[in-house]
C-alpha cells in the first residue's frame, strides 16, 4: 500500500491543472498505424459483448484498430481507474465511468471536456435529454432534465435500470403495480411455496449494491437523497419519507428474502431466480440476459420454457414512480496518447450513429438514442428491453459529486448493517445522513480527514 | 589461467587473506568492491521499494495531500495523527482487529502445536503427513477466500448442506455479526495453522533425546516430561512463530476483502481494510499515510517488547 501511495503521490503535478482539459471540436487526423484502443470496465456480460461488437463492426471502418475491453472485478472498478488517474498515467484510453464517478474525474482533471466535440459531432436531439446529462454532464443535472449550458464530459455507452423479475407460474401473469401490492404478493407466494423466498434483491456491502436498493425504495416512497442546491443531506435523507422507506426495506422486504442473502449482489440474485428460489426479484437489466440461458437455469430446457415462467416488468410505483438510473458513459482519459485520444473520439462519434446504436442493441447492448430504444432491433432482442424503454422517463440518479465514493460506501455499509441486524433501521439511516453530511461539509478540505 | 591462491594455511592462526592477490586481478575489483557490486542491486531495490516509500509516506502523513485531487501538500503537523487516534471509527476497527488477532493466533497456536506434537511422535509417514498439512499454506489467500466463500454460503454452500443432512439448521456464516468474524478466524486458522505446526515441529525434533531417556529412567510421567522438557525447549521457537502470525494477522486484508467486504456493516472491517478505504475510496492520502505509519509503529513497539521477553526467556 505504501508503494501504491508513493506511486500516486510522485505523479502529482504542481496543482495548476484542477479541471478537465478540452477535447478538440474536430477529430484530429487518425493514425494509419496499428493501434489498440483500450477500455476499462468491470467484468460482466456487456463488457465482453462490447469488445466482440466493436472488433466486428468498428474494424469495418478502421481495420488498423483493435478494441480491447480490460475488465476488473466490480468491487475494484473505481480503484482501478482512479489509482491510474492519480498516477497521471493510464493504460486505458476510454474509461467507462459510472455516472456518479464523473464529478470526481472532472474535478481532478482526469477526463477530457467533450462539450465542443459533442456540439460539432453528435446529434443531441436524438437522445432523451436526461440520459445525455446523466452520462456526461457536470455539474449534475436536475432529475429528468439537462442543462444545455453545462459542460459534457462523456457520452452514453450502456443504458440500464432495474427490472422486476417475477414468476408467472407462481404469482400470475399480471405483475403487481404498487410497491405495497408487490410486498403482499411476495408474502403470499412465499407462504404458498415453501423453499421459495418471496423476494431477492441486492443487499451486499460491496460496490453500490445495498445503497441502490435503499435509494430505490427511498425514491418510490417519496424520499430524497439530498438537496443538491444547499448540499444538505441531514434532515433530507432521514426525513419521514426516508424513515418509511428504511422501515419498508428492513421490516417488510427483508423478511421475505432467503436466509443468508445479506451479501447478495447481481450474480446471487440471478442464481436465485435461475434456480427457482425466488418469487419476485430485482436486478439490473443489462445483467439479466443469463436468466434466459437454459444451461444456467432450472426453470426450463429452452428459452421459451423459461419465458413461460419468468416475466419482466417495470418497477412498481407507490408515492412516486421513480426507478434507479444505471448504466455507464464513455469518457476519454486525459493521460492517453494523442493518437489514442483522437481514435477514442472517432469511436464515440461512430458509436453514437443511429444505425450503429441499433446494431449495438441487436448485439445485446442497451442503447441510449431514442430511435434505437424504440426500434424493433432493440425491443425484440430481449424480453426485458421494453422495460428499459418504458423506464427512461422515470429515472433518478444518485449524487454526482467528487465525494461520491465515500458517500456510497457510508450508505452501503449502513444499509447492509440494517439489513443484517447489525444496526437498527432508524440508527442506520441517521448515521448515513450524519456521516454523509460530514463528508460533504469537508469536501473543500484537501487530503486530511476521510475517517 | 593463474594459480589459485591458497584458502588455508598449514599454520593455525595465519590468515588466508594475507596471501597476495592473484596476478592480473584489477584493483577496482577488490573484495570490497565486489561485495558492493553484488549487494547494491538488492540494496537499491530495497531502497526504492521499501525505504523510500516509507519515508515518503512519513512525509505525507504530516500533510493534507490527496493523490487524486492534486495540488501541493500543505504541512498540517500532527493533525492526521490526532484525528486517527481520536476517531471512534478507528477505535472500532482496532477492537475488531484485536479480537481477530487474539482469536486466530490462539487457535492456530493450540492446533498447530498439537498437530506438531502428534506428528513428532510418529516414526512412519511423518514426511508425508507434514507435506499434506502444509498444502493450505501454499495457496493464495484470494483463492482460499473465494472457495471458503462458496462453501460458507448460507443457501448454496456445502457447509450448510452438511449441517442440514445432520438435521441442524442453516447458519448465516458471513452475514451475521458474530459468525462473520468467527468465519474469518476459522478460514485464517485453516490456512495458517500449518505454519505454526512447521515451526513447532522443528522445535520438537530438536529436543535432545537423552533428556527424555533420562526422564524415563527417573520414571517421569508423560505430562511431567511434556511440562518440564518439551514445552520449555520448544517455547522460544513457538513464540517466534506466534510473533510472525500475530504481525500477519494484524495486517489482514485479503480474506476480509473476499469473504465479507468488512460486513455486515463494518463489523469485520480490520484496520488494514479501513486504511484501504481511506486511501483508495476517499483518496485521503495524508490521513492514510499517517494511519499506515501508526500501524507500523504499533507492530514495531509490540515486536520490541516481545523480543525483549524472548531474550529474557533465553537468558533464564
Amino acid at each position: 500500500m505504501l508503494v501504491a501511495t508513493t506511486m500516486a503521490a510522485c505523479g502529482q503535478d504542481d496543482g495548476a491543472n484542477a479541471s478537465a482539459p478540452k477535447a478538440p471540436a474536430t477529430i484530429p487526423e487518425l493514425t494509419k498505424d496499428p493501434l489498440t484502443l483500450s477500455f476499462i470496465w468491470f467484468d460482466w456480460p456487456p463488457a465482453h459483448a462490447l469488445e466482440a461488437f466493436a472488433n466486428a463492426e468498428y474494424a469495418k471502418e478502421r481495420p488498423n484498430v483493435t478494441v480491447k475491453v480490460n475488465t476488473v472485478p466490480n468491487a475494484n472498478w473505481h480503484d482501478a481507474m482512479f489509482t491510474q488517474f492519480a498516477a497521471h498515467k493510464t493504460d486505458f484510453d476510454i474509461p467507462i465511468l459510472d455516472s456518479q464517478h464523473i464529478g470526481e474525474a472532472v474535478t481532478n482533471g482526469n477526463i477530457l471536456d467533450l462539450t465542443d466535440f459533442v456540439k460539432k459531432n453528435i446529434d443531441v436531439k436524438a437522445y432523451d435529454p436526461y440520459l445525455l446529462a446523466a452520462y456526461g454532464q457536470f455539474p449534475q443535472a436536475e432529475t429528468g432534465k439537462r442543462d444545455e449550458n453545462a459542460s459534457l464530459y462523456g457520452l452514453p455507452l450502456l443504458g440500464d435500470t432495474w427490472t422486476m423479475i417475477y414468476r408467472k407460474d407462481l404469482i400470475g401473469d399480471k405483475p403487481p403495480r404498487t410497491w405495497d401490492e408487490m410486498i403482499s404478493v411476495a408474502e403470499k407466494c412465499q407462504a404458498d411455496h415453501p423453499g421459495v423466498s418471496g423476494l431477492a434483491f441486492h443487499q451486499a456491502n460491496g460496490s453500490d449494491a445495498a445503497a441502490v436498493t435503499y435509494n430505490t425504495v427511498n425514491g418510490v416512497y417519496g424520499g430524497n437523497l439530498w438537496d443538491p442546491k444547499t448540499r444538505k443531506i441531514e434532515g433530507v435523507l432521514n426525513d419521514a419519507a426516508g424513515q418509511e422507506a428504511m422501515d419498508v426495506l428492513v421490516n417488510k422486504m427483508k423478511p421475505l428474502t432467503a436466509k443468508g442473502s445479506g451479501n447478495w449482489f447481481i450474480d446471487e440474485v440471478n442464481a436465485a431466480v435461475a434456480q427457482g428460489k425466488a418469487c419476485i426479484a430485482f436486478n439490473w437489466i443489462a445483467a439479466s440476459g443469463g436468466l434466459l440461458d437454459p444451461k444456467q437455469s432450472t426453470l426450463g430446457t429452452s428459452r421459451e420454457q423459461i419465458l413461460d415462467k419468468l416475466g419482466f416488468a417495470t418497477l412498481p410505483s407507490q408515492k412516486t414512480n421513480l426507478v434507479p438510473l444505471g448504466g455507464m458513459g464513455m469518457h476519454v482519459s486525459a493521460y492517453s496518447a494523442k493518437p489514442n485520444q483522437a481514435e477514442a473520439l472517432n469511436f464515440m462519434k461512430w458509436f453514437e450513429q443511429a444505425d450503429i446504436q441499433k446494431k449495438w442493441a441487436a448485439a445485446g447492448g442497451v442503447p441510449s438514442r431514442t430511435d434505437a430504444l424504440e426500434s424493433p432491433e432493440f425491443l425484440d432482442a430481449q424480453p426485458f428491453n421494453q422495460v428499459y424503454t418504458d423506464s427512461v422517463p422515470r429515472m433518478r440518479d444518485m449524487w454526482n459529486v467528487p465525494e461520491y465514493a465515500r458517500l456510497v460506501d457510508i450508505e452501503n455499509t449502513n444499509v447492509n448493517a440494517a439489513l443484517n441486524g447489525a444496526k437498527k433501521p432508524k440508527d442506520a439511516l441517521d448515521d448515513i445522513a450524519k456521516e454523509q453530511q460530514g463528508v460533504l461539509n469537508s469536501g473543500s478540505r484537501k487530503g486530511g480527514g476521510g475517517l | 589461467m593463474s594459480n589459485s591462491a591458497p584458502l588455508t594455511t598449514d599454520h593455525p592462526g595465519q590468515v588466508a587473506a594475507a596471501t597476495p592477490p592473484a596476478p592480473g586481478r584489477s584493483h577496482r575489483l577488490s573484495d570490497r568492491w565486489l561485495t558492493v557490486a553484488f549487494i547494491s542491486p538488492a540494496l537499491l531495490l530495497l531502497l526504492a521499494m521499501s525505504v523510500f516509500p516509507l519515508l515518503w509516506a512519513l512525509y505525507l502523513s504530516f500533510t493534507d495531500y490527496s493523490a487524486t485531487r492534486g495540488g501541493p501538500a500543505h504541512f498540517i503537523g500532527f493533525g492526521n495523527y490526532t484525528a486517527i487516534l481520536a476517531s471512534p471509527q478507528v477505535h472500532l476497527r482496532t477492537y475488531t482487529t484485536l479480537l481477530y488477532v487474539i482469536g486466530a493466533v490462539t487457535l492456530q497456536t493450540v492446533l498447530g502445536f498439537t498437530i506438531a506434537y502428534l506428528i513428532s511422535r510418529r516414526t512412519h509417514g511423518r514426511g508425508l503427513l507434514t507435506t499434506l498439512f502444509l498444502v493450505p499454506m501454499m495457496l493464495s489467500p484470494v483463492v482460499v477466500g473465494l472457495f471458503w466463500r462458496f462453501m460458507l454460503d448460507a443457501q448454496f454452500g456445502v457447509i450448510n448442506s452438511m449441517l442440514g443432512s445432520l438435521g441442524l439448521g442453516q447458519v448465516e456464516w458471513l452475514t451475521q455479526q458474530r459468525t462473520a468474524l468467527i468465519s474469518l478466524i476459522v478460514v485464517d486458522t485453516w490456512q495458517w495453522t500449518p505454519f505454526i505446526m512447521l515451526i513447532a515441529l522443528a522445535g520438537l525434533t530438536a529436543v535432545p533425546k537423552y533428556l527424555y531417556e533420562a526422564a524415563s529412567i527417573d520414571r517421569a510421567s508423560e505430562w511431567f516430561r511434556f511440562r518440564t522438557i518439551t514445552l520449555p525447549l520448544v517455547w522460544p521457537l513457538l513464540l517466534i512463530a506466534v510473533l510472525f502470525r500475530a504481525i500477519e494477522a494484524f495486517r489482514l486484508f485479503d480474506l476480509v476483502y473476499i469473504l465479507t467486504s468488512g460486513g455486515p456493516g463494518v463489523s469485520t472491517e480490520t484496520l488494514s481494510f479501513h486504511v484501504y478505504k481511506v486511501a483508495f475510496l476517499g483518496f485521503n492520502t495524508g490521513t492514510a499515510s499517517a494511519y499506515g505509519i501508526l500501524m507500523v509503529l504499533v507492530v514495531i513497539v509490540l515486536t520490541q517488547l516481545y523480543l525483549r521477553y524472548l531474550n529474557k526467556l533465553k537468558e533464564d
